[in-house]
């Protein structure tokens, strides 16, 4: 099923939930809202859902415009952060609820129950009230009983977030792998960008109630957009720096107080058609140690991640945060040169904050 | 649509037993309905216009029944529902848990009990010797011996009353005294303070709203309630000896003691006390701040 | 300012600091006694009794602080020293304060002549009880009973008709005010006559009285040291429950007696005994006296008034909780505020214009027979009225702690909003509609003042009701046989109370504050 947003906004009296939203989502598509908390993604969802009635603008589900409908006429399936599992029911009653209230016959619906929850790992726990089940059996059982009716979409609003890591990675994959296999249009709210870059064939990224991107993980990490974009996307976050362009021998370069780079040809030209300040941007993993490199920089905080140290590095006065293979093992204080790989530069506009698309 | 259905019998309810009851009294009270006149077409009654409570103003027994509801209200109101209430919140909280919550539990049979029973446990506590259980107690003593009902009406009509009113206030102040954070009570043992000054010093200043809440709360329904002193006197013995306003606009109009009911006039009595509530109800909305507890639903479906 | 200041900052340290701290305790107690009694007996009682108000409550009130007075200065003053370490030392403290308040507060008397300054009322002559009567020994030269005519030697039979005792004569003259006439019967010489003597005020001081109430003084401070204090309060909550616990009793005693004499049981011969369960004979379908209704009839009409009220209160304010709680439709808030309103409204005020309202719905076809003036339904309806506004707030507050999302999913899984409320909502607010039920159930079970207001005949006539009929229009009446169907009345209350005092403790404070 696509579904289409045009100009959705949603107000609670003064505070701004949603707005001007305009969206596309593809049939089948994993799209996924990624924002910080507050951003409205909720909001847009429960809109989606038929919850909350749109202030402004309409939604379409494949030729339908459906804002006047109830939620029981949109077919949707939907998980909760909470799961809101009805406790008073057994685990087979809440997956059978939707059939039930479907008038679906009794052997059919006993059928369909038991289906899903072999699907979702749960035969076994049928008779079990949902306060008898762990946290991530609670999510199984939801997750059934949003599929079992068959709806056309699946919105799952943060489902993952109250399970720990392990579960969350297993999950994640388990969610990913069924939609591919039933091919219904999901939406998925998250802020974790992992989930997003890891699960979503496109992402929405939202802040403040407005959409800024609406791209692959690709694209959102290749080529953000948005400086805002930019630093939500990727982690550990990408490094900002405001500059300015000079010219030094016929040579492109970016210079603030505390350095100087030279810049590759593809951007010379456009450089040299700048004027004044610009934001430059470089990934962490973009920046590598190498006694050659031409700058030079102190080691100020060491936080080792594992596979990787993360580097917080002063340069002049500016800190540049990268990642080293904690076989050097690197210690504050250590004096380091870096080599910046500039090919993989970012440049935004400081004002609009918007991607300066020299490439 | 559905909202309205789910709202659609109580307020219909409402309607019918708090709205219209609150006109109909009001036009009551201008129309000289009586058992001569009787009729139950509001439309044929006929309208006097303010003459039943220019009789009220000149009416010698109201003058009596208005300082006896005066009377009844403040000393049952500072002896049980707010002191005696009080008091047995603070020895409850200040006993093992258990014990203390028995003892409230039993505080509220008299409220549960029905007012009938209630009332014939009292009358054979009051009767005279040799019959009454007091008066028992008096003979064992050699102590003289009451005709309670006669000589003593207003002890026993406010004992009764009182005994039921502790119940509202202990349950309101020993929800306050419960929430008084621990810590701040141990703060004022480590002080070395005494058990009366972490009384006056602790307890009571947190005490405040609630004791406000309660002594307005329950004048408020002393001031309208009859039903213990109707079984218990009547309103006597002799005339009007315990009558209170709201037992006269009940005798008046609903109970035809006297064969001749009027409803125009009881109706004056009762919109005195009708006025009153509608503005204390009011009133009480805005000072506890009841309307903050309203918050919008999240949900918007239909 | 320095001497208040003197008051409130003693030093605690010292022996004569400590001596002080009780002394002014004491003294306190003692001021906040007497200004209670003064506040009663000089305030109150002329400002009500020029409005022709009763005098005795007033009077009885002021001298029941009168006599905490004494009792209130003592407790303080000794208590005020009583975490002393050493306990002699405590005692001695405490004894000296409470001899000092004692000076004064029967110096305060004397000043104020009362206490056992006051004038007492007298016959002005002696005499001792024999067996043939109360024997005049001796007459106070001028007195009262002097110039009466009375003499030595009489033998005081009766007052008026009444035979009395040495001892109730001396009661009554207690009892008396200046100048009221006492007319004796006696035998002189003999002959039976009579005369009247009237009772003088006589001054003086009561020596006996002093010394006693000296003697109770320096036991209470005693106590208050030696007493442990954990176990004053439970004292204090037993003895004010005592009225309560003995009426129960009592009426459970009296169902199982031929006649009672207090709380004691009577047989024919007037000796304690004679238990009988005759009294309960209206169960197998006796008639009671004097009443031409069926008990069984009469406890069918309580049972279904309970429980037609108790399921249309739950059914009404939880449709009308749920709708103020989780939908939003025009009118919500005007309608939250009105039920606030009407929740500090008292409905007993409108008695009189719901009479004519369900004489009007009596009026109505169909509908009327079930609930107009005298029916169940008329009946019923009222009473589920007058506990809507509670009913309502309080499902409202349990509503509003159902998560959202469980009703959002219900609703998305294909539920109307309807069936959101039976099958998802309403099951999991089970406290809270056990709780108004309960207070629903007990409230119809209970109900007097609206079915005897409203309803006229056998049909509708309830428990309370009839118990009231038995009473009133019965003559005499056998309270014995009354009890027994109170008690019978009010065994499923006690069977609430015994199973539910949580939930009662809590609906009768919940209503008023939400939920929980
Ligand atoms: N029912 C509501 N009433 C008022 N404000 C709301 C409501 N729901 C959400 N909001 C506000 O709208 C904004 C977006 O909320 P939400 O969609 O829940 O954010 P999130 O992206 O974290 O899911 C927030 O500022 C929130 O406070
Ligand atoms: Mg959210």
């Amino acid at each position: 099923m696509e579904v289409e947003l045009t100009n959705l906004s949603k107000k609670f009296g003064d505070v701004v939930g949603v707005e001007a939203l305009d969206l596309d989502i593809r049939d089948g598509e994993f799209v996924a809202f990624l924002g910080p908390s507050g951003c409205g993604k909720t909001t847009t969802l429960l809109m989606l859902a038929g919850i909350y009635r749109p202030t402004t603008g309409t939604i379409r589900f494949g030729d339908r415009i459906v804002n006047q409908l109830q939620p029981r006429d949109r077919n949707i399936g939907m998980v909760f952060q909470s799961y809101a599992l009805y406790p008073h029911m057994t685990v087979f009653g809440n997956i059978a609820y939707p059939l039930k209230l479907k008038k679906v016959p009794r052997q059919e619906q006993q059928r369909r129950v038991e289906a899903a929850a072999e699907t979702m790992g749960i035969a076994h726990l049928l008779d079990r009230r949902p306060g008898q089940l762990s946290g991530g059996q609670q999510q199984r059982v939801a997750l059934g009983r949003a599929l079992v009716k068959e709806p056309d979409i699946l919105l799952f609003d943060e489902p993952l977030s109250n399970l720990d890591a392990r579960l969350r990675l297993t999950m994640r994959g388990e969610i990913r792998s069924l939609q591919k296999r039933l091919g219904i249009t999901a939406i998925y709210v998250t802020h974790d960008q992992v989930e997003a870059l890891t699960m979503a064939d496109r992402i929405a990224v939202m802040n403040l109630g407005r959409l800024q991107a609406f791209a692959t993980p690709d694209d959102l990490y290749e080529r953000p957009p948005t400086k805002f974009i930019a630093g939500f996307v990727g982690n550990p976050p990408m490094n900002f720096l405001e500059i300015e362009f000079a010219q030094e021998n016929g040579a492109m370069q970016l210079r603030s107080e505390s350095l100087e780079l030279g810049l590759p040809p593809e951007f010379a030209a456009a450089a040299a058609a700048a004027d004044g300040a610009v934001t430059f941007g470089i990934r962490p993993e973009d920046i590598s140690l190498d006694d050659y490199g031409p700058v030079s920089g102190e080691v100020f905080v060491v936080e080792p991640l594992g596979r990787d140290d993360l580097l917080d590095i002063i340069v002049g006065t500016e800190h540049f945060l990268l990642l080293a293979d904690p076989k050097r093992k690197s210690r504050a204080g250590d004096r380091v040169r870096l080599s910046f790989d500039m090919t993989r530069a970012h440049f935004f506009d400081p004002r609009s904050e918007l991607a300066l698309s020299w490439k | 649509m559905t909202a309205y259905g789910f709202m659609a019998p109580a307020g219909l309810l409402v309607l019918l037993f708090f709205f219209l009851p609150v006109l109909i009294v009001l036009y009551l009270s201008l129309t000289n309905l009586a058992s001569a006149n009787f009729t139950s077409n509001l439309a044929e009654m006929e309208f006097i216009g303010l003459r039943n409570f220019q009789t009220l103003l000149n009416d010698q027994f109201a003058k009596k029944i208005f300082f006896n509801t005066i009377f009844y209200v403040l000393s049952t109101l500072a002896l049980f529902n707010v002191t005696a209430a009080l008091i047995v919140s603070l020895l409850t909280a200040h006993i093992n848990r258990r014990a203390g919550f028995i003892f409230r539990a039993l505080w509220i049979l008299p409220r549960i009990t029905t007012s009938t029973v209630y009332i014939l446990i009292w009358r054979r506590m009051m009767a005279e010797a040799p019959f009454g259980i007091i008066n028992q107690v008096n003979t064992a003593l050699g102590w003289p011996t009451w005709n309670y009902g006669s000589e003593n009406p207003w002890v026993f009509v406010i004992l009764v009353n009182g005994f039921i009113g502790i119940s509202f206030g202990m349950i309101i102040f020993t929800s306050a005294i419960e929430s008084i954070p621990k810590d701040l009570m141990n703060a004022s043992l480590v002080d070395g303070s005494s058990y009366l000054q972490r009384i006056r010093h602790v307890t009571l200043p947190l005490l405040r709203w609630p004791l406000l809440f309660v002594v307005t709360y329950q004048s408020l329904s002393l001031l309208t309630s009859f039903e213990q002193i109707l079984l218990l006197t009547d309103g006597g013995p002799g005339l009007y000896r315990t009558e209170v306003w709201a037992l006269t606009a009940f005798h008046r109009a609903l109970s035809n003691y006297f064969g001749n009911t009027q409803w125009g006039y009881g109706s004056a009595f009762a919109v005195v006390l009708v006025i009153i509530g509608v503005v204390l109800a009011v009133v009480y909305m805005r000072v506890f701040r009841f309307d903050e507890l309203v918050a919008e639903p999240r949900i918007e479906v239909l | 300012m320095a001497a208040a200041g003197a008051l409130t900052n003693i030093n605690t340290d010292s022996m004569s600091g400590r001596l002080l701290l009780a002394l002014r305790n004491g003294l306190l107690a003692a001021l906040a006694m007497a200004l209670l009694a003064f506040l009663f007996h000089s305030l109150l009682r002329p400002m009500i009794g020029s409005a022709l108000v009763e005098e005795t409550l007033t009077i009885t009130l002021s001298r029941l602080f009168l006599v905490l007075l004494p009792i209130a200065a003592y407790l303080a003053a000794g208590t005020a020293v009583r975490n002393m370490e050493e306990r002699h030392k405590a005692l001695i403290l405490a004894l000296v304060a409470v001899t000092a308040v004692y000076a004064l507060v029967v110096g305060a008397q004397a000043l104020l002549g009362a206490g056992p300054f006051a004038p007492r009322p007298s016959l002005q002559f002696s005499a001792r009880q024999t067996d043939e009567g109360i024997l005049v020994e001796a007459l106070e030269a001028g007195g009262a009973a002097e110039l009466a005519g009375l003499q030595p030697g009489d033998i005081i039979t009766a007052i008026r008709r009444d035979q009395v005792t040495l001892t109730e004569l001396n009661q009554r003259v207690g009892l008396a005010e200046e100048d009221d006439p006492f007319r004796l019967r006696y035998i002189r010489n003999g002959e039976q006559d009579q005369l009247t003597v009237r009772a003088v005020l006589q001054t003086g001081v009561d020596n006996s009285a002093i010394v006693t109430g000296l003697v109770i003084a320096l036991v209470i401070a005693s106590l208050s040291i030696y007493w442990p204090g954990r176990t004053l309060p439970y004292i204090l909550l037993a003895v004010s429950l005592l009225p309560m616990v003995v009426g129960y009793l009592w009426l459970i005693i009296a169902t199982f007696s031929y006649r009672t004499r207090g709380i004691l049981p009577l047989d024919g011969a007037g000796n304690i005994g004679g238990l009988t369960i005759e009294n309960w004979g209206f169960l197998l379908g006796e008639d009671i006296a004097g009443l031409e209704f069926s008990i069984w009839q009469v406890t069918l009409n309580s049972f279904l008034l309970a429980v037609l009220m108790t399921a249309v209160v739950l059914l009404v304010s939880s449709m009308a909780g749920y709708a103020l709680s989780r939908m939003s439709f025009a009118g919500r808030k005007f309608f939250l505020s009105f039920t606030l309103i009407l929740h500090g409204f008292p409905a007993v005020t409108l008695l009189i214009p719901i009479f004519f309202i369900l004489l009007n719905l009596g009026n109505l076809p169909l509908i009327g027979q079930l609930i107009g003036f005298n029916t169940l339904g008329g009946i019923a309806l009222v009473m589920v009225a007058f506990d809507l506004p509670l009913g309502i707030w309080l499902m409202k507050g349990f509503f509003d702690h159902i998560p959202w999302d469980m009703e959002r999913s219900a609703l998305i899984d294909g539920a109307s909003r309807w069936r959101v409320y039976r099958e998802i909502v309403l099951p999991q607010i089970r406290p809270g509609l056990l709780a108004l039920g309960i207070f629903a159930f007990i409230g119809g079970w209970n109900a007097f003042l609206i079915p005897q207001t409203y309803s006229i005949g056998a049909g509708t006539v309830n428990l309370p009701v009839f118990l009231n009929e038995l009473i009133d229009e019965t003559a005499p009446v056998d309270w014995n046989q009354v009890a027994a169907v109170g008690l019978f009345q009010l065994i499923p209350i006690f069977i609430f109370f015994v199973f539910a005092q949580e939930y009662l403790l809590n609906i009768y404070a919940g209503g008023t504050k939400g939920s929980s």
